[in-house]
């Protein structure tokens, strides 16, 4: 990988923005599978709420991940509160909710034409990697210093909010997928 | 209130404020189902209830199912039909917005989400049993008898509205409570209601309810 000269801020066209979306939800986990329905809404205050609900309403979680980067969990089952889940689940959302994109300390590289936009996190990096030109979004990285943790995609963005959304992890069986509802 | 326990300014307010608190309180318990008033004579409710289920041996209906979000002001609404058959069948099937089937048959449970299947026994997903046997008792007529709930029964002229406070451990962790509104004219569900304890809630509506109608057992049919 060479570093290059990018404009990063043409990834903010990626950021989607969410006012209010529900999403057909498939969670495929060390071979369970779970379906329901994701809904985000963005608050009165910027934050960012997320509701995953079963399709006959049963509530799994709600999380709140405010403008000021702070994540809250309003209510989570059983089953699933645990730290390494949420932990998990948090950085996952952050990577597709594009907030934390901090320019300055931000940078490209490039690697088989595609460029690698790389944001260096707490521990590991997020990459946004687009083509060559920085019009299409390929795919999002979530990677610690040896290798991809997390490959996800966004795509189909209807008025800036992406139609369908997926999340696969590299170091176990764990994929989320979403696909809009036309309500 | 100043500190003199028998101040003579202070005692009557007390009084006041009490009676005051007093209506708010009884005025609530009220409010909290308008229109309706409280069953006193609840054995002979159970005894009609259960002697008008005796005769429906399988309800087919359309339902609209309500999920309220009320701290984020959001409603997400789905539609479908709905099956039950004798002894404890029931088929639902959500078409909109989103497609999704669940069969429950005795003690398993089938669901398919767009294309995938996946079968569960009861025995080991207590959700599905707690849906599974509140669904069932409420068709069945059974719901007074559940121990799982301390049950109070309230009426207007058209209908009945039988609450259910969950007494067991799990189910208070779930539910707050559970409202089930029956049509006295047949005793048949015209709605279930589940209210969570973070004020959330979801109801499931029935409508062009056919009572005894033709209900195939190949609906209930888990492969």
């Amino acid at each position: 990988m060479q570093p290059v000269n990018a404009d990063i801020s043409k990834l903010q066209k990626f950021r989607p923005a969410f006012t209010v979306a529900l999403y057909n939800t498939k969670v495929d986990v060390v071979g369970n599978h779970l379906s329901g329905l994701l809904l985000i809404k963005k608050m009165p205050d910027s934050s960012l709420r997320m509701v995953f609900s079963n399709e006959m309403g049963f509530k799994f979680f709600d999380f709140e991940f405010s403008a000021d980067g702070k994540f809250k969990v309003y209510s989570i089952v059983k089953q699933m509160n645990k730290r390494s889940v949420l932990k998990t689940l948090r950085k996952d959302f952050e990577l597709i909710l594009m907030d934390k994109l901090d320019s300055s300390t931000a940078s490209t590289r490039i690697n088989n034409g595609l460029l690698y936009h790389i944001f260096p996190q707490s521990k590991g990096y997020n990459y946004y990697i687009t083509d060559s030109t920085g019009n299409e979004l390929v795919r999002l990285e979530r990677a610690s210093k040896r290798k991809t943790v997390v490959e996800a995609i966004m795509q189909n963005y209807i008025n800036g909010i992406p139609d369908t959304i997926g999340i696969s992890h590299k170091t176990f069986d764990f994929t989320i997928g979403l696909k809009r509802i036309e309500r | 209130m100043c500190r003199w326990i028998n101040c003579y300014i202070c005692r009557p307010m007390r009084k006041v404020l009490l009676i005051a608190l007093t209506l708010v309180t009884s005025f609530s318990i009220k409010a909290q189902y308008p229109g309706y008033t409280a069953v006193t004579e609840l054995t002979k409710f159970k005894t009609e209830f259960a002697a008008a289920s005796q005769k429906t041996n399988s309800i087919k209906s359309d339902f609209v199912q309500e999920k309220n979000l009320s701290m984020l002001a959001e409603k997400i609404t789905s539609k479908g039909k709905f099956w039950f058959k004798k002894e404890s069948q029931v088929r639902m099937e959500y078409t909109q917005p989103y497609q999704y089937l669940m069969i429950l048959n005795k003690d398993k449970v089938y669901v398919k989400d767009g294309q995938k299947e996946n079968k569960v026994s009861t025995k080991s997903n207590k959700m599905f049993q707690q849906i599974n046997n509140i669904m069932i008792d409420c068709m069945q007529g059974t719901t007074l008898n559940n121990p799982n709930f301390k049950t109070r029964v309230f009426e207007n002229k058209n209908s009945s509205l039988v609450e259910l406070v969950p007494v067991t451990k799990g189910l208070r962790e779930l539910f707050k409570t559970i409202t089930v509104v029956v049509d006295k004219k047949d005793y048949s569900v015209t709605s279930i209601e589940m209210l969570e304890l973070s004020g959330d809630n979801t109801t499931i509506r029935f409508t062009n309810k056919e009572l005894n109608a033709n209900v195939p057992d190949a609906l209930f049919i888990i492969k």
